[in-house]
């Protein structure tokens, strides 16, 4: 299927630029290391109402990796209605949810196309379940609301030579700042939820020329570790202390479930975080 | 359509009735089964000889899919030198992966009319979860490599014959386990990087997940369970009807490490239990949140003898506390324990994933 | 065990031997003298009798003519060219000649000199009078959708409804507004088929204390299976039996399409009672409750037998046994023998699978 109302990009794959790295930063540290505290989350900045045509909006940037080649994670956020359904469809006593995740063409380093591909799909329903554990849904029957994300930027390395893999766990970055927008978004389109729903990820890394324990760390970017063993993303309220979503993704032993306890927790705590961001963001907003 | 497939539609008294009894300790499930009970079904394997490796898994409600495996020979893409990482990745997108590609493309068909549209997100969600366990471990992409330019690029194709009774997850997950189970790839004949020629004689092709003498497979693919929690309950291999009244629901894969050792080890380790390994969770959104909620008799206007009609429903019905027997759906997420009990269940050394995959075990391959 | 994993199986052989699965169903219908010849296919028209439903009310077969009752037929192949025959359904008359011609695969039947086809498999065809179990499943401004497994959405007038306070009371506009507070989507409810449609549509009536929306239960679909299970029309539909363990008192409901319904039996609540103790009339106080969507309290016994009921249904519908009163209560009071034999005890309701299969090979083997 062809989009026929624009001018597409030349048919079939291109390859990306892929930059052979100077032998000296290969021996050198060329990885930008983590400088961080395990327990610290990466700095954002949440903005409501950006789009005044939407019911609401919401923009989000999480800062760059100190690297100038690094770009940040760039979110933004409308959410439509909620308005009443076409004729043609049933009733429902809820509202209807729809939500849309688009990386823009140029957000990735492989260039993306126009039309969803799995991966945005896959995005979208995680989204979804997310946000529908959220959202009181019974105080507005027969109506729907559209919540569509573009991810404006992806979080990549553009200059990494070699990929790690790191584009699925890159995916749970995505998730998770978009979860925190679109709960910012659905605030400032005033729909009601039972609490502030937020996203945050916390990972099982393994760092380079490290002792071979592994560590658990919160708001991780892949190109900064050596391994990533597992990662999780949770979909929080904190209030409720309740998680909406919980998506984990990795190689775990299943005899040592405490492991796998101490990054939920984790991944709560990156999002309890980003909650206080929205919050203050808010704040902000009507103050 | 959708909405009938999709979700089933039920009444607010259906779903207090079946919320009720499966709280109760222990649960009442309404066809019987106890709570770690899977449905009974009837499952073979080898089927399509035109294929790699398939299988069909049947339930006695009439549910049925069938996976066919294919496999081609493709050239790994050059210039990301001979990194040994997994590259296995998901349909779409470019090849710009790791050194060793295989390509895993989930392409689900349904036996829907219609709502193509409709189903797709959620065949998206199931493929993206199947191929997530299946490339967890770097070993599958591994069984995968032929020399430094070839690789095996597998096509898993699932056909999902009759229109989902029930969320089809866990009939997929193993109906796949099994599919790849029987897979066997042509012996390679060709040396080192030259371009691989292979052994005409199937017979002597070798599986994927290599065997013992007696066909017992040393390793394997991973399953998903579907797992849910009412009340205090844990409740697998939820049918459809449970599902609607589900507090949380979760998707769990597990996988099995394969042990290096040699053959005796294997046999006394398998009286320990096996040595599983957690893939991957994904909390599957519970229709329960789309139920119609009930109305207690004490706010139904057309309720009791003194129901008249005269008195004017108020505009939006307010809010009321939960009564017993009336149906409200459940609103937020569910506690971080509950959720680790979940997964915690179905790992447990002994556990059901343990005995489904001695139930799998059991099945004869045909390849 | 928590999950059973067996080799397919060969489709079962419907026509093996004279004592198979329907062999007591329908013995008054096999007394006809072709016993000898076409024995093979015997058990099975008889299974296709039984699923078709209304086998028991037809003639029994004592015609050897060309167009013997019983046999089966394809689409295209001719009954008859006799023209003193008229045809019914299931067939069509090729055109220039009067030979009656079958349009569907099944069994033919005649009713005195009608000629009609009942075809193998098929959805369930409302005729009136039928007691049906139905789910609603679109609200419109004066009138219910209600799904009933049959081929057309049937309808639901809302002035076929027994309205609240007053039997006979006069439909206004406040009830048309109010309309989702008697049934709303995804609501069960009991009904008759009033009349019907030239296109098959049926349209459904609750003037009837017997009818209108379920509660306190679990609901069952069993249409739509073939191999000559399914539920038959019989003398009674609804009925409410004493369950085993304690169970109390348990209504069950099965439609004639398939739909079947099972709960607790409930009085009407004694609070109401002294309520409308004025009024005289207890049919008022009895409907008072119609409309409810609040379950009762029911004992951990009672959801037990109720499922283990369930269970009996879809053991014998995947076994290709006809469902109605006495096969139901025999399958229920063979299923409590073997839950007390069972290993877990008489708290044991499974049903599925092997048991299932156990359960009906002793039904039959009586």
């Amino acid at each position: 299927m062809t989009d026929r109302r624009r001018v597409n990009g030349p048919v079939g794959s291109t390859h990306p630029p892929v930059f052979e790295n100077e032998p000296e930063q290969e021996l050198g540290a060329s990885k930008c290391l983590r400088t961080r505290a395990p327990t610290v989350t990466r700095k954002m900045y949440l903005k409501t109402g950006v789009t005044p045509s939407a019911s609401g909006s919401a923009y989000l940037e999480i800062e760059t990796s100190g690297k100038g080649s690094v770009s940040g994670l760039k979110l933004s956020c409308t959410v439509h209605g909620p308005r009443s359904l076409p004729r043609s469809t049933p009733f429902s006593p809820h509202i209807i949810l729809s939500t849309h995740v688009k990386y823009a063409p140029f957000a990735t380093k492989q260039r993306r196309g126009y039309l969803r591909d799995p991966t945005e799909r896959d995005l979208g329903s995680h989204l979804e379940t997310a946000l529908r554990g959220a959202i009181i849904a019974d105080r507005w029957p027969k109506s729907g609301v559209d919540i569509i994300i573009s991810i404006v930027e992806g979080d990549q390395d553009r200059e990494a030579s070699k990929s790690q893999g790191g584009e699925a766990w890159d995916m749970m970055n995505a998730l998770s700042g978009c979860i925190t927008v679109a709960s910012a978004a659905l605030t400032d389109a005033g729909i009601d939820c039972v609490d502030t729903v937020a996203g945050g990820v916390a990972a099982l890394v393994r760092d380079e020329g490290d002792d071979t324990t592994p560590r658990i760390v919160i708001d991780p970017i892949p190109s900064e570790h050596e391994q990533i063993l597992a990662a999780c993303c949770v979909a929080y309220l904190p209030d409720r202390d309740e998680i909406t979503n919980l998506w984990f993704k990795g190689d775990l032993p299943a005899s040592d479930m405490e492991l796998y306890s101490q990054l939920v927790e984790k991944g709560i705590q990156a999002s309890r975080n980003s909650n206080e961001v929205i919050v203050s963001s808010l704040r902000e907003t009507v103050g | 359509m959708a909405s009938t497939t999709q979700h089933a539609l039920l009444s607010p008294a259906e779903l207090a009735y079946l919320h009720a009894s499966l709280s109760l300790t222990p649960p009442i499930r309404p066809d019987g089964r106890s709570a770690t009970q899977f449905r009974p079904l009837a499952a073979e394997t080898g089927i399509l000889p035109g294929t790699n490796g398939s299988a069909r898994i049947c339930f006695a409600d009439g549910t049925e899919a069938i996976v066919g495996v294919k496999a081609e020979v493709e050239r790994t893409r050059r210039g990301d030198g001979g990194r040994e990482d997994d590259g296995g990745e998901l349909g779409g997108g470019g090849g710009g992966g790791g050194g060793l590609g295989s390509r895993l493309e989930g392409d689900f068909v349904e036996g829907l009319e219609g709502d193509f549209v409709e189903g797709l997100e959620g065949t998206v969600f199931l493929g993206a979860m199947l191929a997530e366990a299946l490339l967890a471990s770097g070993e599958f992409a591994k069984k995968l490599w032929i020399n430094r330019r070839f690789h095996w690029k597998l096509y898993l194709d699932i056909l999902l014959i009759s229109p989902p009774l029930s969320y089809p997850l866990p009939l997929l997950s193993l109906t796949t386990h099994l599919a790849l189970l029987a897979t066997r790839l042509p012996r390679l004949k060709s040396e080192g990087d030259e371009d691989p020629f292979f052994d005409d004689d199937w017979a002597a092709a070798p599986y994927l997940y290599t065997r013992t003498k007696d066909g017992k497979a040393t390793s394997r693919p991973p399953v998903s369970l579907l797992v849910m929690a009412v009340g205090n309950n844990i409740i697998f291999d939820p049918s459809k009807e449970e599902l609607a009244v589900a507090d949380v629901a979760l998707a769990v894969s597990v996988g099995e490490e394969t042990t290096k050792t040699d053959e005796e080890v294997d046999e006394s380790s398998s009286s320990l239990g096996r040595n599983l390994r957690l893939l991957s969770v994904r909390t599957i959104d519970p229709p329960s949140r789309l139920t119609p909620p009930g109305v207690p008799n004490a706010t139904n206007s057309a309720y009791g003898a003194a129901a008249t009609t005269q008195k004017q429903p108020e505009a939006r019905a307010a809010e009321s506390e939960a009564v017993e027997g009336v149906w409200k759906a459940p609103r937020g997420g569910a506690k971080a324990l509950v959720m680790a009990a979940l997964v915690q269940k179905s790992l447990v050394r002994g556990g059901v994933a343990d005995e489904v995959l001695d139930a799998l075990d059991a099945v004869d391959l045909v390849a | 065990m928590p999950i059973t994993i067996t080799a397919p199986k060969p489709v079962r052989q419907l026509y093996e031997d004279q004592d198979d699965v329907m062999s007591d169903s329908d013995s008054d219908s096999q007394s006809s003298k072709d016993g000898g010849n076409n024995n093979k296919y015997k058990n099975m028209i008889n299974m296709i009798k039984a699923e078709s439903g209304a086998a028991a009310t037809t003639t029994t077969r004592s015609s050897t003519k060309p167009t013997s009752h019983g046999e089966i037929v394809t689409p295209g192949e001719v009954i008859t060219d006799d023209p003193q025959w008229m045809r019914g359904h299931g067939t069509f008359v090729a055109p220039a000649t009067s030979a009656i011609i079958s349009s569907v695969a099944g069994t033919i039947s005649r009713t005195n000199k009608l000629l009609s086809v009942r075809p193998l498999r098929a959805r369930y065809t409302p005729e009136v009078g039928d007691l049906i179990v139905g789910r609603i499943v679109e609200v419109q401004a004066k009138r219910w959708r209600v799904d009933v497994g049959a081929t057309q959405l049937a309808s639901l007038p809302l002035s076929a409804i027994n309205l609240p306070g007053g039997i006979l009371r006069k439909r206004t506009e406040t009830d048309e507004l109010q309309i989702r507070t008697f049934f709303a989507e995804g609501d069960l409810l009991v009904a008759e088929v009033q009349q019907l449609f030239a296109d098959g549509g049926a349209v459904l009536h609750t003037r009837s204390l017997k009818y209108g929306k379920l509660r306190n239960g679990v609901f069952v679909a069993v249409s739509g299976m073939g191999g000559g299970g399914g539920v038959v029309r019989s003398r009674r539909q609804v009925w409410t039996m004493e369950a085993a363990n304690g169970g109390g008192q348990i209504d069950v409901a099965l439609g004639v399409n398939g739909f079947v319904w099972i709960s607790k039996h409930v009085e009407t609540p004694p609070d109401l009672l002294e309520k409308t103790a004025g009024i005289t009339n207890i049919e008022e106080s009895v409907s008072a409750t119609m409309y409810s969507s609040q379950n009762d309290r029911i004992e951990a016994e009672t959801m037990r037998e109720i499922a283990r009921i369930r269970g009996v249904v879809t053991a014998l519908v995947e076994n290709g046994l006809r469902v109605d009163e006495d096969m139901v209560m025999r399958g229920y009071h063979e299923a409590v023998e073997m839950a007390i034999l069972s290993s877990a005890g008489p708290d044991d309701i499974y049903l599925g699978g092997e048991r299932g299969q156990q359960l009906a090979a002793a039904l039959t083997a009586i």
